[in-house]
């Protein structure tokens, strides 16, 4: 299996991945180089965007580049940790890409004093390079016609605003597909009720007949034993029944396992061990999660019943084509992973074991990457090329496939947020202020669209009043009963659109946690709007979708 | 500054922060972002101490350090970053342990408020005493991970940090480690421990050569190693002793632990009736294969990662030898009979270990690991990145304003997840918790049981496993309530070298024994119960239980129904999920978190959701615990009793 004789000289650990040795053990090294090769946009460098750009350039994010066309402000250096004193009246752009710069020596930045509307005008492909794109506190016309750029190039698209105890992200994804999705339980693969005929046979060469034979054995050799038997014994036991359609005997119900435990104890015995045995214990504790019908789950099913597995374009959906391919041959299984749990055993008997579902996942990886190559071919398209270890890493995630479809920004900026509306006028008595302030919220982008500037920056009594005016105008154009509170109202013309570092810190945080979800293609991002609410210290996510 | 634009800041928050003088404990992740925001929001007068000193690791995520910063200790050079962001703030920076004596209650008591940015549970715990000593309300945090939490600890008005019962670092009983391994982590403990009986500070706790008093080999048979040993009664050094007679010569080193040391083993049949026996390993022809390897990284596969692959035996047989010379030549330069101090972070340390301990496993058949998974293991590493942190320093400082206006039923709590949960939220918050009466620390009477077994716990274990490992007593007295005093543990240094290794059966403590414990410094009185272990707890003593257990306050010991609730679900835990977050030691970056879950009776009417059936194999259920009620006159009647379960995550 291996090369006779490895270099001797102990693996060098090299500078960078003694720094980033934190987050690779949850990301691995192929998600930081995707991290690392990353190209990510910051529009408007204020407290918050800094935030957000702050945790990806520590992390080494390849470039970034911050487009704003403004100049520092007094109130910028105040909430601002990334602008100094000495920036007052330069411009953001540059003095802000100064700081974020001495974060990391590995990451390189770039600062275009400009706005993002007259870029869209001078170069409508600039934004078209990046791998994501953040915008923070944008006017509603950028925002719109931003998001139908980016919408239509499928590049993430983020729009993060904090406006004082008030935070709002919003994730803008036309299709985000997942590989590796980390679900909390992962579950084994061991495929015991359907097992493959090299399993079949490995199992087969093992004699237990003593306790010799059974002491320093895997308890999956055991296990597997035991059920072969159990089941037969259920076979004989109905044999004056129907054979046609043999009922289920394989115990999956927690009553069966039950049963079948006490026979696994019983089986061990007669073979001459006894509870304090390694295998024995282990055997009879791995029934509950060993034990489990090996099926296709019903996420992975409609990810590969979609339209695209016909016509793939991505590599992700190449791979899938080809796993659907693969499962059709297969009787309708995914291919084997080929991991095994730890087990007490004898080395020998344990590395065999492991050879044999090892070498099966081996096979199957090899069989989707050669229906990955065909597809390719047959398609004529050029993708860039897919290589045997992405095809081992998606056959070992096979059963954590995920895919997000979104909705556009200006799709929703267009239309009426109806679920929210109906789920406010429900309970308006003690009404979900988180819901509350997104409507606001809605409000005070259309009232900085009208009067240029944000609710309680010049005269606070003059702007609620006008606040209220744009509030009602809004409501009447979404048709509803649902009334604005005032409190909610006082509370949001009281910030002037200003931000307080501590929020802008959390929503930084949070932000850029779900951007380095969406470059590593690992973890399920948010779907795709979130409120914070400081007040209350509560916060809530949204799916916002269009309606049916 | 924040506190400086007018309307943003309410009045009043806005002058109390002007005003106040406040504490950070700690300078690492979570601290280097609460210094930023502290400092952004106008404080004026921060307090940060650290015993650290920056290490490259830090550098994603602390990011008030640089490269050329490493060496220096955290606190000094956090505090000269932040000041160049902003001169006009005092902030004094203590390069320091916190547990130091100097911090005392008139040290707590200069501030307006605490702030734990810690990883380690006993320093928290001080911490947690300490302010309730002196009445200073305490807000906790932690990350690990894309996981994080900010809790407010309020004497009398919520949950102290001990009040939870939390889980506790798993420890391996001695003849586990030096007899009778079988898990990677025996291995890995045993291999830190030969690290420190040739270079580093032994301790007689840490012995690596075989256990001829194992209870288990002591029987009618295998007693002839026992019986050999005691007729020679050659004089014995110490393991460092020997080491240096043969000047550190890797064979010898190697024949000793991994031939003649398992052939001691082996004669001892009783151990291996119901074991697989170890093989010994011969310098001269060492196999070439990776043992019951379960890394996902196959020999095949171009690894990802130059350490995620399993080195062959041949190969680790290697690398003992390179460390080992390296690690001499450095104890040699170290001056004046100095020591060398293992550390994850200090490559020819690790590769030590993984070498020392994948040969260890091989011998007994146990899955070899990589030197990046045994680097997990061995320093307890627990993942960290920058967004965590900064979410967790943001939300501290919004709990701060809470804080500074005594809004102590306002202070909600905030576990921070990796996903949105059934609730729709992306972060969970959970109003604030009372005080468990019958917390073992800010309970009226403290008392705790402690189940011993009797024929092994010495004055010594009871000092450093009981009550400064788990209880997290920095400077524990303790007296025997026998009528005369009988003092047990001193905390002067030095009163304990005659008694530390008598069995504690030799002062007349039994069943029912009282001891009065005190630690004079975080002002905390505990009583300790004993309870002797049953003859059959006691012979299962090989399984990995210690000879001592802690069982919680005294009702806890009553009828089984009285045990907390674990709605039944604790014996169908996946074995997997405890033997995977084995902890041996305290090292840096460990965190523990208590994540509520809500309880699925309580809360359907509240929420009109389930508990996902996903999160039931998330942890260990702790007990059933009370919101804290808001007292009634004030005008929120929205808080009523309610029975929370309280499920405790732990998390790598």
């Amino acid at each position: 299996m291996t090369s006779a004789s490895p270099s001797p000289k102990s693996p060098e650990v090299s500078e960078k991945s003694k720094k980033y040795d934190r987050q690779l053990r949850l990301w691995g090294d192929h998600g930081q180089n995707k991290l690392e090769r990353s190209q990510i946009c910051l529009i408007n460098a204020n407290a918050t965007g800094t935030e957000i750009l702050k945790s990806l350039v520590l992390p080494g994010c390849g470039s970034f580049v911050i487009v704003d066309g403004h100049r520092v402000t007094q109130e910028d250096i105040g909430s601002n940790f990334f602008l100094d004193a000495d920036s007052l009246n330069k411009s953001r752009a540059e003095c802000a890409l100064r700081l974020l710069s001495e974060l990391n020596a590995d990451v390189a930045g770039e600062a275009i004093a400009d706005h993002p509307d007259s870029l869209l005008n001078t170069d409508p492909k600039f934004f078209n390079r990046f791998t994501v794109v953040i915008g923070c506190h944008l006017g509603e016309r950028v925002l719109t016609s931003l998001s139908k750029v980016l919408w239509e190039h499928g590049i993430p698209f983020l729009h993060v605003q904090t406006t004082g105890m008030i935070g709002w992200i919003r994730i803008q994804l036309n299709e985000h597909t997942i590989i590796e999705s980390h679900p909390d339980n992962p579950k084994s693969d061991l495929r015991l009720d359907v097992p493959f005929p090299e399993l079949v046979s490995h199992m087969d060469s093992i004699q237990l007949v003593n306790r010799e034979d059974s002491v320093k054995t895997p308890w999956l050799v055991l296990l597997f034993k035991a059920l072969k038997a159990y089941i037969s014994q259920g076979a004989q036991n109905e044999k004056c029944g129907d054979t046609d359609s043999p009922p289920e005997r394989y115990p999956f119900t927690s009553k069966q396992k039950a049963a079948f435990k006490s026979y696994l104890k019983e089986f061990s015995r007669s073979l001459g061990l006894d509870d304090s045995d390694d295998s024995f214990e282990e055997a009879v504790k791995a029934v509950n999660t060993a034990v489990m019908r090996t099926t296709v789950p019903d996420e992975v099913k409609s990810i590969l019943d979609d339209p695209k597995t016909s016509k793939p374009e991505s590599k992700f959906w190449i791979l899938c084509a080809a796993l659907k391919e693969f499962i059709n041959d297969k009787n309708g299984q995914l291919p084997v992973r080929g991991a095994l749990p730890d087990m007490t055993a004898d080395s020998e008997k344990y590395i065999k074991l492991q050879n044999v579902y090892r070498d099966k996942a081996s096979k199957d990886a090899n069989e989707i990457f050669d229906k990955a190559c065909q597809i390719m071919k047959q398609s004529g398209k050029q993708v860039s090329s897919i290589t045997v270890e992405e095809v081992r890493l998606f056959c070992k995630e096979s059963h954590n496939l995920r895919l997000l479809r979104g909705y556009p920004i200006h799709e929703e900026l267009s239309s009426s947020p109806n679920s929210v509306l109906t789920e406010l006028a429900q309970n308006m008595e003690e009404c979900d202020q988180e819901l509350m302030f997104y409507i606001i919220l809605r409000a005070h982008l259309r009232f900085h669209n009208e009067y240029g500037t944000y609710p309680g920056f010049d005269d606070s009594e003059t702007d609620i009043s006008r606040f209220k005016t744009t509030m009602l105008k809004i409501l009447n154009e979404w048709n509803t009963s649902v009334v604005a509170r005032e409190d909610c109202i006082h509370e949001i013309c009281r910030y002037g659109g200003a931000e307080i570092p501590s929020v802008a810190a959390f929503i930084g945080g949070a932000a850029a946690h779900e951007v380095i979800k969406l470059i590593t293609n690992q973890y399920v991002p948010l779907d795709n709007t979130f409120i914070y609410n400081a007040i209350t210290s509560t916060t809530r996510s949204l799916k916002l979708a269009a309606d049916l | 500054m924040a506190s400086e634009i007018n309307g943003l800041l309410p009045k009043d928050i806005q002058n109390l922060v002007l005003t106040s003088k406040i504490l950070v404990v700690g300078a690492g992740g979570v601290g280097c972002e609460l210094l930023k925001n502290l400092v952004l929001t106008g404080f004026k007068d921060i307090h940060i101490i650290d015993l650290d000193t920056i290490e490259v690791s830090n550098l994603n995520r602390q990011f008030l350090f640089r490269r050329e910063h490493v060496g220096r200790p955290k606190s000094h050079v956090a505090k000269d970053s932040a000041l160049k962001f902003n001169p006009n703030v005092n902030i004094t920076a203590y390069h320091d342990s916190i547990t130091e004596t100097k911090y005392d209650m008139n040290f707590y008591k200069q501030f307006g408020f605490v702030m734990n940015a810690l990883d380690n549970r006993i320093a928290r715990s001080h911490v947690n005493r300490m302010c309730l000593a002196s009445d200073i309300p305490l807000i906790e945090s932690g990350s690990s991970g894309t996981l994080g939490h900010v809790t407010v600890h309020k004497k009398g008005v919520t949950e102290c940090f001990d009040c939870t019962q939390r889980p506790h670092q798993k420890t391996f009983p001695g003849c586990t480690i030096r007899n009778t391994p079988s898990e990677p982590i025996h291995c890995i403990v045993w291999s830190k421990h030969l690290f420190n009986q040739l270079f580093g500070l032994a301790d007689a706790d840490e012995d690596v050569s075989p256990d001829s008093a194992d209870p288990e080999a002591i029987s009618d048979a295998g007693k002839a190693a026992l019986e050999n040993e005691s007729e020679q009664p050659i004089a014995r050094v110490s393991t460092r002793q020997w080491a240096q007679n043969c000047e550190y010569d890797p064979q010898k080193l190697f024949h000793k632990f991994f031939n003649d040391d398992i052939n001691y083993l082996l004669s001892m049949d009783n151990l291996w009736k119901k074991r697989r026996p170890p093989t010994p390993l011969d310098w001269n022809n060492l196999p070439d294969a990776v043992a019951s390897s379960s890394s996902s990284v196959s020999g095949q596969t171009p690894v990802l990662l130059k350490d995620q692959r399993v080195w062959p035996i041949a190969e680790c047989a290697e690398v003992f030898k390179k460390t080992i010379q390296a690690l001499k030549n450095r104890l040699e330069n170290e001056k004046d009979g100095g020591v060398l101090i293992w550390d994850k972070d200090d490559d020819v340390a690790m590769d030590f270990v993984t070498a020392c301990s994948n040969i260890r496993s091989f011998i007994f058949g146990i899955i070899q690991k990589s030197r990046f998974d045994t680097k997990s293991m061995a320093g307890n590493i627990i993942p960290a990145i920058a967004s965590t942190n900064a979410i967790v320093g943001g939300f501290i400082v919004m709990t701060a304003f809470k804080v500074l206006k005594e809004d102590w039923y306002k202070c909600n709590s905030v576990y921070i997840q990796n996903r949105v949960n059934v609730r729709k939220e992306l972060y969970h918050f959970d109003q604030v918790m009372a005080p468990n009466p019958k917390c073992y620390v800010c309970g009226e009477k403290p008392e705790i049981v402690l189940k011993i077994d009797l024929d092994r716990m010495t004055v010594r274990m009871l000092n450093e496993k009981v009550l400064k490992k788990e209880l997290c007593i920095i400077a524990p007295d303790v007296e025997i309530e026998d009528g005369c005093g009988t003092i047990l543990i001193s905390s002067e240094e030095g009163e304990m070298d005659d008694i530390g290794d008598k069995l504690l059966k030799e002062f007349k403590i039994t069943n029912g024994t009282r001891l009065r414990c005190d630690d004079f410094l975080q002002n905390y009185n505990l009583v300790i119960n004993i309870v002797i272990m049953s003859e059959e707890e006691s012979k299962d003593r090989d399984k990995s239980v210690e000879c001592f257990e802690l069982v919680g306050d005294r009702s806890q010991l009553g009828p089984k129904d009285e045990e907390p609730s674990t709605n039944g679900k604790e014996s169908e835990k996946a074995p997997d999920a405890e033997d995977a977050k084995v902890v041996t030691d305290d090292d840096d970056d460990l965190e523990i978190i208590a994540m509520p879950m809500p309880d699925e009776d309580d809360d359907i009417k509240v929420l009109g959701t389930k508990r996902p059936l996903d999160t039931k194999d998330e942890g260990t259920p702790a007990k059933k615990r009370r919101r804290a009620e808001e007292p009634v006159s004030t005008t929120s009647g929205s808080t009523k009793y309610m029975d929370v379960e309280v499920e405790t995550i732990y998390l790598e």
